[in-house]
């Protein structure tokens, strides 16, 4: 029961998709602009990794090996299109807001790298309960960096707005450069907190990312190997 | 369309919005393989080349499959398999008829497939209704701005190297510091389409 | 359920066309790569310095690979074991790798010799180079900035006292610095060698000694102390012939300002 617990709760702090394993990068800049997108999409981007490796665990002593990427790749595209249809339909306002990285959620690392490295190689009930994991600390990743940024940069949070800072506030947070620094000053944060601490690339699955072979990550590059 | 309205679009998608730096597409090679210069020009040659390729291809395919039969529901699956497909298709034809450029260039070839600036270019084609030849200008002036970006901040981060940044900034922490400056810096082109075209 | 059946044929078309495509291409722009290059490469360390003669570890295992008669013991930093493995992969035998070792060819530091000028320009070797020959009094010596130390793959380098020292234990004679060096002061040389002349200068005892009290002033004592002969002062430096030399280090005793040393083994 703790492993299945591990397995749940490593991808919130541990193994912070974003903020230990870098994935999933460009969202994580562009839609951090306001706390409810940030929840949105979040939530878009779990139900896409629930469904993708519950789905790719239970097919995978049947997907054959040299394939398999490919065959991934159309499987998570079936269930972005689906929480795009369900998106514009329920919640249009989310729609125009996430605008073109909804569907991005297909490229999106941390998915692709999940199911390579996990669903691919573990049971459902597993595969479920990290998606579950990586998926909230993502969520909770995007809201943290989303509120810091719509607090001062726009003086609202979540909508609504703070006395003071609603006058007061620092716009350019809102804006390309601020999503550049607040995330730089996370992961700084995340760095001492954690003194280098951090997973190694053996650890988590970077097999899935296409950027493996060039990666610069400092959390993961190995004397020599990576530069 | 006439020439002035071309260009216009290859100055807005390559410095007004800039696919790196405004758009925040294509980050994680950004953030990866800009260490070196030989690496950050090698990659941005790719990805010009890879978004001609994929424009010239995803386009028809919204024209003439998706939009005659009513599948534009269907435009997600159906670009990333294409331009997955057609990455592969250009590696194996590099690696026969152009050894050495298969050599230098190839290894990005995989990195650029699953890449949000790609698959981001094409659907922004078509959400911003362009044109055949529109669309394919406007891949070029994205790529473009790819490069001046990966160049420009190679640069910056050959300096960065050889600098002491605090211990918990070291790596990509200040990094991604000196890439919010470097895009504070492409603010400064944002009246420049409408000053030079009327 | 038209719209269901149109949308499954389509992406089923599209998938189909993508295959065959990729099927056929693959088929016919088959590039056939012997697979021993990539068994051979596998051998060999990577370091990509050159030392082997080709271009980088491929162009080594391409060119074994290519040419039967190749030596397999070309590769320095890969030493024995690499040329045992790739005779392994490559069915031929592995001859003797004639293990090399950096040497400095100078022992100018801040103790015998100064610097001409308080320098604050570009903090590298090949930056001081340009400016006036660098910052010491002696223009053919170590410039102390470190550009060979910090290209080291191995961290064999170290600068101390305003100088370089090599870790001999830990120097694989790749042989990557000696291109760094913008005085071409580093040498590979088989590890067999003892005594060497750590000096550079070519200018006369004179001038010499008022830039560096260890430098070489041709005053011929090691020509002729030396018993095998091995020494010819050349252009006012000592050369040694390593053909003739014993290691004895009478040449030691004899130099007065002390630039022929006995070769650093220690770590």
């Amino acid at each position: 029961m703790s492993n299945k617990l591990s397995v749940l709760t490593k991808g919130i702090v541990k193994e912070n998709p974003v903020l230990v394993l870098l994935l999933g990068t460009c969202p994580t800049l562009a839609v951090t602009t306001q706390a409810s997108n940030a929840i949105g999409m979040g939530v878009a981007a779990t139900a896409v990794l629930l469904c993708s490796n519950i789905v790719i665990s239970a097919l995978r002593k049947i997907i054959p090996d040299k394939v398999r990427i490919p065959c991934y790749i159309v499987l998570i595209a079936s269930f972005v299109t689906i929480v795009q249809m369900i998106v514009s339909a329920f919640a249009p306002d989310l729609n125009d807001s996430l605008g073109i990285f909804l569907p991005l959620i297909v490229v999106n690392c941390i998915i692709l790298g999940r199911a390579e490295a996990f669903a691919s190689k573990n049971g459902v009930i597993d595969s479920a309960l990290d998606a579950i994991g990586m998926g909230v600390g993502f969520t909770l990743t995007l809201f943290a960096m989303a509120s810091i940024r719509e607090i001062i940069g726009n003086g609202t949070w979540y909508g609504f707005s703070i006395p003071v800072l609603a006058d007061n506030h620092v716009s350019i947070l809102t804006m390309a450069p601020g999503g550049f620094l607040i995330f730089g000053v996370l992961i700084a944060i995340i760095n001492h907190a954690s003194k280098g601490k951090g997973v190694t690339r053996d650890e988590f699955g970077c097999d899935g990312c296409p950027s493996a072979s060039s990666c610069g990550r400092s959390t993961c590059a190995k004397e020599g190997v990576i530069e | 369309m006439d020439f002035k309205a071309l260009i216009a679009i290859i100055m807005t998608s390559a410095l007004v919005n800039n696919y790196v730096l405004q758009q925040f597409l294509g980050i994680c090679p950004f953030l990866g393989v800009s260490k070196k210069l030989d690496q950050a020009t090698g990659m941005s040659i790719a990805v010009i080349f890879v978004m001609l390729l994929a424009t010239a291809v995803t386009w028809p395919i919204q024209e003439f499959i998706l939009n005659r039969f009513e599948l534009q529901y269907l435009q997600t699956i159906v670009f990333i398999l294409v331009i997955a497909a057609l990455v592969q298709l250009v590696e194996i034809i590099l690696k026969k008829n152009m050894p050495s450029l298969h050599a230098s260039l190839g290894i990005y070839l995989p990195l650029i497939t699953t890449n949000c600036a790609v698959l981001g270019l094409c659907i922004n084609n078509i959400d911003l209704g362009y044109g055949f030849l529109p669309a394919m200008v406007n891949a070029f002036g994205s790529g473009l701005g790819f490069l001046i970006a990966m160049v420009l901040f190679s640069g910056v981060r050959g300096r960065i190297e050889q600098n002491d940044a605090p211990e918990a900034f070291k790596g990509i922490p200040i990094t991604l510091v000196a890439a919010s400056i470097v895009s504070v810096s492409f603010f400064g082109f944002s009246g420049i389409v409408e000053n030079l075209f009327g | 359920m038209t719209p269901i059946i149109t949308a499954v044929i389509v992406v089923t078309a599209i998938g189909i066309i993508c295959a065959i495509i990729l099927s056929v291409a693959s088929k016919v722009m088959y590039v056939h790569e012997d697979e021993r290059i990539s068994l051979a490469r596998e051998c060999l360390p990577g370091a990509n310095c050159g030392a082997c003669g080709f271009a980088g570890c491929d162009g080594y295992a391409k060119a074994l690979v290519e040419d039967e008669s190749l030596s397999v013991s070309l590769c320095t930093p890969g030493g024995a074991d690499a040329a045992s493995g790739l005779a392994e992969v490559l069915g031929r035998t592995a001859g003797e790798v004639a293990r090399k070792v950096v040497a400095v060819n100078c022992c100018g530091d801040c103790d015998v010799t100064e610097d001409k000028m308080d320098y604050r320009g570009v903090d590298t070797c090949a930056g001081a180079k340009l400016f006036f020959g660098g910052k010491g009094k002696c223009p053919y010596g170590c410039l102390g900035l470190g550009d060979c130390v910090k290209i080291c793959p191995e961290s064999a380098l170290y600068l101390e006292n305003g100088l370089v020292h090599v870790k001999p234990r830990l120097c694989t004679g790749c042989g990557i610095c000696t291109r760094a060096c913008p005085n071409n002061l580093l040498e590979t040389i088989p590890v067999e060698y003892k005594v060497m002349v750590a000096c550079s200068n070519h200018d006369k005892g004179a001038v010499t000694r008022k830039a560096c009290t260890n430098g070489c002033i041709a005053c011929k004592m090691c020509e002729k102390t030396c018993e095998q002969g091995a020494f010819t002062v050349i252009d006012n430096l000592a050369v040694i012939d390593y053909e003739k030399c014993t290691g004895c280090g009478a040449c030691v005793e004899v130099c007065k300002p002390g630039c022929i040393i006995l070769r650093p083994t220690l770590v």
